[in-house]
């Protein structure tokens, strides 16, 4: 069920528009001009309309629709939905996204009781209401009604995110398009009348374009959820990376988090330990969140804790230094026997300890002679390269050999910064070639710890 | 399955457990708890403290009485059979001065060495349902918020990640010329009382504190414990 509300092959719009600038508008230029499959607008004091250069028929309800339909798109007033769903489920429309506010978040309870009910009678799986629904970067199909000139759209890829608050959402989502992230799939489920993010976690789960699912949390909402989340995610975890950042963590934030979705909250050291019993590796800002998926979703895992830094920047590498061993990932020195051999191909005053610092006068070649010499050993599991493009004797072919040196089956994360042609379009290169780039040591880090724990996690699950 | 410790005190429309009872419900889960009796009178309070061993603590056990050590309540480092009388004394004293308390027996217990303090807790939050919680006694838990939870049921390998989270889990592993403390006993603690709670779901909180680590290989006991239930289960 969850794979046709997630990627289905055609939709109908309740409440579809040729306004320009209302919700209704912006869903229905979304479909028609992005998504490949058929599209129904459904509203009676419409007819036929030219709208994006093509003639665009509306429908006087669903029952009118010639075709079946996988999904039903409502963006009516709230007090119309409970008939509208209705209508849906004689037609036999298996899954509906409710857009439309002024439910429980609005004190409506009894109307989004209504909703449920009629749900259930008729075997409609509801996402919402009060969200902003579901972005397929694959098919097109997105029911954000947040024009993508304001919000843009991110390219298909390995992220899946499911985000309890919809202008969270609609934020990343913007945030990522800038950034070329492949957010493949992004969905925001409101109030959750109906289907949870324990469902959508096994929708993802079930899709194999997903390879990192992350989730945005502000708290459960009803009795028992966190134990079916728990059981749920456990199964997920032992086969694919789930990132999660839970925002709402002191006293303050908690009253916020009751306020903004109704739900019932238990404390953060409670969320912080079902994370842990679930193998779900914990972010504490929605950029580290994206920061380690993004590691998760191009690297292998290490085997073990041992980290090879690898410098042009002294300053850069004992930053590195300093977020590996706060992090409890190691960095060992390395063996002089080793030293001394590598010592004669590189600069004569480069310091070959660790981190090896090849030094502003490093030219490409230096780094593919360390990595080559030392990351097929037994001495290291993984590598952070910081490369500050500024010195002259780099050029993008570095890129070529940081790529090359992938073949050793262990994680490679590279830290860049800087705003010159060179350095973005040498970002882009690796990043296409699946070495993440973080601007700071200390995010980069991060991102290998990243690693290191879902490897431990997959030990133990 | 229900202990019927626990089916006892529901019956009798107890929201909560006598120490007596407490401390042989965490037995009967094989968590180690000091040599105890509840006793009625002096003569017996005697006979039992010689027959645990000295040294023993003196404890008074009323159901209106709820911070023990706040009213003098507590008498330890008792040598003697001179002594166990005189704190028999001193608590029924101590009962006399706390507005409508009635006594319902002294509690000998034997004195557990200087260690380590400890909490381990649990709670019933509707939507994780029942959670463990473990920390370090005395103060410093609140001050740092320094406590690691996890939802119940738990495994082993969980309960050793909660006790190394916290940062007090340095003093465990012997800081400062402090010697290492039985870790692996504090690990079987919390591990039992996660299986006694998810046992007893009618517990709807609980404090084991203070649990005392002793040395290495010396183990860890329960010294105090207090269990709440839902009497509308």
């Amino acid at each position: 069920m969850l794979s046709k509300l997630l990627d289905p092959e055609s939709v109908a719009v309740v409440g579809a528009s040729p306004k320009q600038g209302s919700v209704g508008y912006v869903i229905l230029e979304n479909l028609v001009t992005r998504f490949g499959k058929k599209v129904f607008p459904i509203n009676p004091k419409y007819d036929e309309v030219e709208l994006w250069g093509r003639v665009i028929k509306f429908y006087r309800s669903i029952s009118e629709v010639p075709d079946p339909v996988d999904v039903v798109v409502i963006a009516t007033p709230a007090p119309t939905v409970p008939k509208v769903l209705e209508e849906a489920g004689i037609k036999g429309v298996k899954a509906a996204v409710i857009v439309s506010s002024g439910f429980s978040e609005a004190g409506n309870t009894e109307l989004e009781n209504w909703v449920k009910a009629v749900a259930k009678q008729y075997g409609v799986r509801v996402l919402g209401p009060n969200c902003i629904g579901v972005y397929n970067a694959y098919s097109g199909f997105d029911t954000v009604f947040l024009p993508a000139e304001r919000a843009g759209r991110p390219p298909p890829g390995p992220l899946a995110l499911i985000s309890q608050s919809g202008a969270v959402a609609a934020a990343i989502m913007d945030w990522a398009a800038r950034r070329r992230l492949g957010l493949g799939f992004l969905v925001n489920y409101g109030n959750k009348a109906d289907i949870t993010e324990t469902e959508l976690l096994e929708g993802f789960a079930a899709d194999d374009r997903v390879k990192v699912i992350t989730i945005y949390i502000e708290g459960f909402k009803y009795p028992g959820e966190a134990r079916q989340f728990l059981e749920t995610a456990k199964k997920i975890a032992a086969k694919k990376p789930v990132v999660a950042y839970k925002a709402g963590r002191g006293g303050a934030a908690q009253r916020a988090v009751k306020s903004h979705t109704a739900a019932m909250a238990g404390s953060y050291e409670m969320y912080h330990g079902l994370f842990q019993q679930a193998g779900v590796i914990e972010a504490s800002s929605v950029r580290e969140m994206f920061d380690m998926a993004k590691a998760l979703a191009m690297q292998p895992t290490p085997r073990g804790r041992r980290t090879l830094v690898l410098t042009d920047s002294g300053g850069m590498g004992i930053q590195a230094v300093d977020a590996l061993e706060a992090l409890g990932l190691e960095v060992p020195e390395i063996p002089e026997s080793v030293a001394k051999e590598l010592k004669r191909e590189l600069l004569p005053f480069a310091a070959v300890a660790n981190p090896v610092d090849v030094t502003g006068s490093t030219t490409d070649e230096h780094y593919k002679i360390v990595l080559d010499a030392l990351l097929p050993t037994p001495l290291f599991d993984m590598a952070l390269v910081v490369t500050l493009m500024q010195v002259p004797g780099l050029t993008k072919n570095l890129a070529d050999y940081l790529i090359d040196a992938k073949k050793y089956g262990k994680p490679i994360v590279v830290v860049n910064f800087g705003g010159s042609e060179l350095v973005q379009r040498f970002e882009e290169v690796l990043e296409g070639n699946g070495i993440p780039v973080y601007p700071t040591p200390d995010r980069a880090a991060k991102a290998l710890w990243a690693l290191y724990k879902y490897g431990e996690i997959r030990k133990r699950l | 399955m229900t202990h019927p410790i626990v089916s006892r005190a529901l019956s009798e429309s107890r929201g909560k457990l006598r120490e007596d009872e407490a401390l042989t419900l965490l037995r009967a889960y094989g968590i180690p708890v000091p040599d105890f009796a509840l006793v009625k009178n002096e003569e017996e309070a005697v006979k039992v403290a010689e027959a645990i061993g000295f040294p023993v603590v003196a404890k008074v056990v009323s159901p209106q009485i709820v911070h023990k050590t706040d009213v003098g309540g507590v008498i330890v480092g008792i040598n003697d059979a001179q002594g166990v009388r005189e704190a028999c004394r001193r608590l029924r004293e101590v009962v006399k001065r706390v507005p409508y308390a009635e006594l319902e027996g002294v509690l000998i217990q034997k004195m557990v060495p200087k260690g380590v303090e400890l909490i381990v807790g649990a709670v019933y939050d509707e939507i994780f349902g029942h959670v463990v919680a473990f920390g370090l006694g005395g103060i410093y838990t609140e001050l740092y918020k320094d406590i690691s939870m996890r939802v119940v049921p738990v495994d082993v390998e969980d309960v050793w990640e909660m006790v190394r989270e916290v940062k007090a889990y340095r003093l465990l592993t012997g800081f400062r010329g402090m010697p290492p403390r039985d870790i692996p006993a504090v690990v079987d603690i919390v591990y039992k009382f996660s299986r006694l709670i998810e046992d007893n779901p009618e517990i709807s909180e609980a404090d084991l504190n203070p649990v005392i680590a002793l040395e290495e290989g010396k183990g860890a006991y329960v010294v105090d414990a207090r269990f709440i239930l839902r009497i509308n289960y």
